[in-house]
């Protein structure tokens, strides 16, 4: 399987957020709220992911919740792909 | 097909010998509970027989039946039942309670996992009910069923696309097989709303706190509140049938 990597990741989530005339910020502790990206751009994002990589990613709802930040968002899909 | 006209006058008796799947812990023990202290017999199974459900039943060994059964396993749930009459008598109210939740996007839920919840939540109450109400139609008895659903079944939540479906078609069924069973009979549902213990699971502080906001009770529905609505399908007099009567502090209304 091909993994994405944190950067490759992070490219993508510019794309989804750019997409919407919205802009990634650099810092990965940026909040998820001011940068406008919602639990539904998450979804588009781990799809993304999937179609590079083409494996399906499926998790439960209780681990998006404690997403807050972008570095959190690229862990999350990082540690993902390695279960 | 020959009439299928109720038979007039004839009533369906207050359940004595009820079945609970899923009897083992939350509303399902909640329920078993309540009815053996109001004097039924009880058959209950579940994956797990926890040890609140086997202190139940110690506590009442003439007037229950438990055994550990995956409501899924067919052949199972057969064995149960006819263990369960052999030693209770013949079964006259089944409670269908055993599911499993989720909570999961449904574009990031496994396609096994939509199968599981659909085979658990769905087929296998639909195949128990068949089982029990087979028996009860060949032996011409009469009886009740109360298929325990969800809000879910008639309102949109996030995260709960199968369980929605599930819950959704176990109400659909409730109103069919009350009009199949032209009386003899009596099918309900009841639909809580979400119970401030499964909420707490997933949902921080202020969410819970917002849920209860929009509440007009002021509160999340607890099982010991849909309790004496389940007791009420199986043993009162009320001519109700076929509904999904919904216990949530009228949070969706």
């Amino acid at each position: 399987m091909t993994e994405l990597s944190r950067a490759q990741i992070r490219e993508l989530m510019g794309q989804v957020l750019k997409n919407q005339g919205k802009v990634l910020p650099d810092d990965d502790g940026a909040d998820l709220r001011e940068v406008g990206f919602r639990s539904l751009d998450f979804s588009e994002l781990a799809l993304r992911v999937e179609d590079e990589t083409g494996e399906e990613l499926n998790f439960d709802a209780p681990g998006l919740r404690r997403i807050a930040t972008v570095g959190d968002v690229l862990d999350f899909l990082v540690e993902l792909q390695r279960q | 097909m020959m009439s299928d006209s109720a038979t007039p006058a004839l009533l369906v008796p207050p359940s004595t010998v009820v079945l609970v799947s899923g009897g083992s812990r939350g509303l399902g023990l909640a329920i078993v509970t309540d009815l053996l202290e109001s004097g039924l017999k009880v058959a209950a199974f579940a994956r797990t027989v926890t040890p609140e459900l086997a202190k139940l039943a110690d506590a009442h060994p003439d007037r229950s039946h438990v055994d550990s059964v995956d409501v899924t396993d067919l052949a199972a749930t057969q064995a149960f039942v006819r263990a369960a009459e052999g030693r209770l008598g013949p079964i006259d109210g089944l409670v269908n309670n055993a599911a499993v939740g989720q909570d999961s996007l449904h574009v990031h839920t496994a396609n096994a996992d939509i199968a599981r919840i659909i085979e658990t939540n769905l087929t296998a109450p639909l195949q128990l009910t068949r089982l029990v109400v087979r028996r009860m139609l060949a032996q011409g008895r009469r009886g009740r069923i109360v298929n325990v659903t969800s809000i879910c079944a008639q309102r949109g939540f996030p995260g709960l696309v199968a369980y929605s479906a599930t819950k959704g078609g176990m109400d659909a069924a409730t109103r069919s097989l009350a009009r199949e069973l032209g009386g003899r009979v009596l099918v309900n549902a009841v639909a809580p709303g979400f119970f401030a213990s499964e909420m707490s699971a997933v949902l921080g502080q202020t969410q819970l706190d917002q849920i209860v906001r929009r509440t007009p009770t002021g509160h999340l529905t607890e099982p010991a509140e849909v309790v004496p609505v389940v007791r009420l399908l199986l043993r009162d007099q009320t001519n109700i049938n076929g509904q999904a009567i919904v216990v949530d502090g009228a949070a969706s209304i």
